[in-house]
């Protein structure tokens, strides 16, 4: 397939196509936009540091947040890896969700080993008091923070994150909230309880790739990971303890930010629990399909963002995505960068097909993928 | 009519614009520009005002928007 037809099932990696706004502000940011922001005085950088502004407050809004404690990342991994090291590096105990992307279980995980961190993992129940009283069962006092998805990106599951952002607040520990596949289906906020907020700018909030947001609540003072030039006190050796500068060292990605921008307007204007109930129409069709047929679904009965994961029985996942492919169906098969929560889900071996719609995501489009499922069965 | 300015060095360009975007929401004249180089040192953003700045810095504290220092033009 040259890419040219092809049906896009795999918006959880990334939504395509984007909105016409957001490729427009792309454009007209790499053709009008072409000062460096924060880096002088002169028309073109500070034109470039007033469209950064905008987009940062619009994101801040977006989230509940001060616009200072909004800061952008390259991508949804890269916040992660800030928050937590700049949380943990100096040692101390972390409990971490079964469903957690590697985003989270890998540097957590690096951190164990050349830190001297403890990690802890919480399992996740069915019911969400005893998913909360073992996980505060695993609290100690050297437990600096919780992190964890709001939704997970193999099945779409939703934990309770209010409820781990209250046990956090009740206990004074951060909470660090993988936001990639619930931010733009989910209203999160910062007013959630969530400590910070690390999510992509190019899954549900339709921006480009290269963008992500790295959002404080302000209560937890994060040390660097990276340090480098912000524009700010540059006469000076030590990195600036201002936010959100102080995390944002190097040249920002500007047309991909301001396309970000563009995409936090689209969801605005289409409204979030419009564009949700959409995408949860696709997947209830989808899966009701799938279920007359020779299939295992994983997390069906649980509440969760628009996915769905299933195998075809006999077929592997990704056998199962290739033959997709060929018909013209972009799913992704395999492990989806979640070690844990495969095992979590007893899918270590086989991983799973992953069914994830878009705004733009159609039902004729699913009825084709369903007539296509039942030929390669 | 007094046309004196007054410039107040930020601690970033965010709080810069920040402080613009809400000065200029409660009507204050209010401008981002470079800090010059008679001010401060290295790189750095401030804000210029026309109105009293004994009014508008206990406005930017109120907002919890740092400053550096405030110099009379």
């Amino acid at each position: 397939m040259n890419g040219r037809n092809v049906i896009n099932f795999d918006n959880s990696a990334g939504t395509y196509p984007k909105p016409a706004a957001v490729r427009q502000a792309v454009a007209g940011a790499l053709q009008k936009v072409g000062g460096n922001p924060g880096r002088g005085g002169h028309a073109l950088s500070m034109k470039a540091a007033q469209q950064i502004y905008e987009v940062r407050r619009r994101a801040a809004q977006f989230f509940g947040a001060e616009i200072e404690n909004t800061a952008f990342a390259p991508n949804c991994t890269y916040a992660l890896n800030m928050v937590i090291k700049g949380l943990m590096q100096y040692g101390g105990h972390i409990i971490i969700s079964c469903y957690e992307h590697n985003s989270v279980s890998r540097p957590v995980y690096a951190l164990t080993k050349n830190s001297g961190v403890k990690c802890s993992i919480a399992k996740i129940y069915d019911d969400t008091g005893q998913t909360i009283a073992e996980m505060e069962k695993l609290i100690r006092r050297d437990t600096l923070c919780i992190c964890c998805t709001a939704a997970s990106n193999v099945t779409g599951r939703i934990l309770p994150y209010r409820e781990i952002g209250e046990l956090a607040r009740r206990h004074g520990i951060a909470f660090v909230c993988d936001c990639a596949q619930a931010a733009g289906v989910i209203p999160v906020s910062i007013d959630d309880g969530i400590s910070f907020i690390c999510t992509s700018g190019q899954k549900g909030l339709y921006g480009p790739s290269g963008t992500g947001l790295l959002i404080s609540s302000g209560e937890f003072a994060l040390s660097t990971i990276i340090e480098g030039g912000t524009g700010a006190t540059s006469g000076e050796l030590v990195q600036t303890p201002y936010m959100p500068e102080k995390l944002e060292s190097g040249t920002l990605n500007t047309a991909g930010l301001i396309g970000l921008g563009a995409g936090l307007d689209f969801i605005k204007s289409k409204g979030i629990e419009n564009i949700r109930s959409h995408e949860a129409a696709l997947c209830g069709y989808f899966q009701r399909e799938l279920q007359k047929l020779d299939v295992h679904i994983y997390d069906a009965d649980k509440e969760r963002v628009p996915i769905v994961a299933f195998n075809i029985n006999g077929m592997t996942s990704e056998e199962t995505a290739a033959k997709l492919s060929e018909g013209g169906f972009a799913l992704r098969g395999g492990m989806h960068c979640a070690a844990l929560a495969h095992e979590a889900l007893g899918t270590s071996g086989s991983g799973a097909v992953r069914f994830s719609p878009s705004v733009f995501s159609t039902r004729q489009q699913v009825s084709a993928l369903i007539a296509y499922i039942r030929t390669i069965m | 009519m007094d046309t004196t300015k007054t410039i107040i060095t930020m601690s970033s360009i965010t709080y810069a614009m920040k402080a613009k975007d809400y000065l200029n929401g409660l009507g204050y004249w209010c401008e981002v520009e470079r800090t010059r180089k008679n001010i401060g040192s290295g790189c750095g953003y401030s804000i210029i005002i026309k109105d009293d700045p004994d009014l508008i810095a206990p406005l930017l504290e109120r907002r919890h928007i740092p400053y550096k220092g405030i110099y009379r033009l």
